[in-house]
């Protein structure tokens, strides 16, 4: 016989660990996916090439200016109106990877920017082509640059993974997770509390792990 | 040899070289002065195509620099530039810095390219800086360093952009040293310079640029002794 059951239990954190290990995917998923597609979007604005300049600064502006909330609905029933209903999931990991794509074009831009023109003519200088330079002069000064900002773009991207609960897809991310306990057992402080203890420990785990990379670059180059 | 022949190149209203005509044979070591902002440094650029030209032509060993089916890359192994910054890639350390291109362009294997390195970081006076980063170096250095990336490519040229403008004046020394050694050794060079003492000892012509084209050019005693020409005897003036 079913017990209703009003307290937190065992099975309570376990669906709230199965919810932060969604939002942990759904982070990585499209921050990966996001990244690719941003370093492209903003390597393409950096080259001399107005029309894809203006191109990709119209995508930009447009993803960067309208609610994600508001993209999630949109694209999702726009794939289902055109023929193609997706997995809340799916649809959610695409709309969340173009989002902070375009956040992410304008961080390589000026990760790209910041490369000293004078520095790039002395690496064409001694001959290298265009991709020499590219890669092994302005990717790694750039990276250095603007890793910072990156990381605190993907944060912001772990956090706004919660929004893909208008999409209801289940199993539910963390934030929606602990909202369906919280409706069952009325103590929303608590809960809250806890998911967002589950939340600064992924953030965290990533400022760490960032923070030992920028350690080891200004390290080798310590005087 | 370097052949320049009625070059002209602007920015826009901004003519900067008008009709430039010079040619620098093998083994010379032509000093270049000028009043600043007067186009000396465009003129570089463009003999090794980092700058294009509207006009005129630049021959380096009969190749035509800006026609449109030389490959950049290739003539630019030819030539070593070296800035008035020094330029040097901040992310590597002095070895990896020189070393760099020989392995990318030449396709030296990692370990040639290091031992390529670490010779010309030895006579440029910076064995024991191997393993250190630019940040770590001071200007007169790291302009060393930046001679040294050069000559690791092997080149037939040295162009040389004011590389001691941005200097100490107690640095400029070790870096003259370094040149007037290459000097020695024959290498062709083509040094936009204000140091008249190292252009009187180094040079074989001295080239006075003005108003976008060569002024006036001759030997090194003669020039200065006795120059020609007004603007030249003005400029002379005001630089000794």
């Amino acid at each position: 016989m079913y017990q209703y059951v009003t307290h937190f239990t065992i099975n309570d954190l376990l669906f709230m660990a199965q919810g932060a290990g969604i939002t942990l995917i759904l982070t990585i998923a499209s921050g990966v996916l996001g990244t690719i597609f941003g370093f492209l979007a903003g390597w393409a604005r950096s080259t001399s090439s107005r029309i894809l300049y203006y191109t990709f600064g119209a995508y930009i502006d447009v993803i960067r200016s309208i609610p994600l909330i508001i993209q999630f609905v949109l694209f999702n029933s726009f794939m289902a109106i055109a023929g193609y209903p997706l997995n809340p999931f799916v649809s959610g990991l695409i709309t969340l990877s173009i989002y902070i794509s375009g956040y992410v074009a304008e961080v390589v831009k000026a990760g790209i920017e910041s490369v000293p023109e004078t520095t790039r003519m002395a690496a064409r200088g001694l001959g290298m082509t265009y991709l020499h330079e590219f890669f092994y002069i302005v990717l790694p000064i750039g990276t250095r640059t603007v890793f910072p900002s990156w990381v605190g773009l993907m944060l912001g991207l772990m956090k706004d993974t919660s929004l893909i609960a208008v999409l209801g897809a289940t199993p539910p991310e963390l934030l929606r997770a602990s909202q369906i306990i919280i409706t069952r057992i009325q103590q929303p402080l608590s809960i809250l509390l806890g998911a967002g203890a589950f939340y600064f420990a992924m953030c965290h785990l990533l400022t760490k792990f960032s923070a030992l990379y920028e350690m080891r670059w200004a390290k080798a180059q310590e005087v | 040899m370097i052949e320049i022949k009625g070059v002209h190149k602007s920015f826009g209203d901004n003519a900067v070289l008008r009709g430039v005509d010079l040619t620098v044979t093998k083994g010379e070591v032509l000093c270049l002065i000028g009043a600043s902002g007067s186009g000396k440094s465009t003129l570089l650029l463009c003999i090794n195509a980092l700058e294009s030209i509207q006009k005129g032509k630049i021959f380096v060993d009969n190749i035509d620099v800006h026609a449109k089916e030389t490959p950049k890359s290739h003539l630019r192994r030819k030539l070593g530039i070296v800035f008035q910054q020094y330029n040097a890639f901040p992310h590597l350390t002095a070895r990896e810095n020189v070393a760099l291109a020989p392995r990318l362009v030449l396709k030296k294997s990692k370990k040639e390219a290091a031992e390529l390195a670490e010779n010309h970081l030895n006579y440029v006076g910076l064995a024991d800086k191997m393993h250190v980063y630019p940040s770590q170096l001071s200007g007169g250095q790291q302009q060393r360093l930046a001679i040294a990336r050069a000559l690791a490519m092997q080149p037939d040229y040295m162009l040389l952009d004011e590389v001691t403008s941005a200097l100490d004046p107690e640095l400029v020394g070790e870096v003259l040293d370094t040149l007037r050694m290459l000097a020695e050794e024959g290498m062709t060079m083509i040094a936009v310079t204000h140091e008249i003492p190292f252009a009187r000892e180094a040079a074989d012509r001295i080239a006075f640029f003005h108003e976008g084209v060569i002024h006036e050019i001759g030997e090194p005693d003669e020039f200065l002794n006795h120059p020609q020409k007004a603007r030249t005897q003005e400029f002379l003036r005001c630089i000794l």
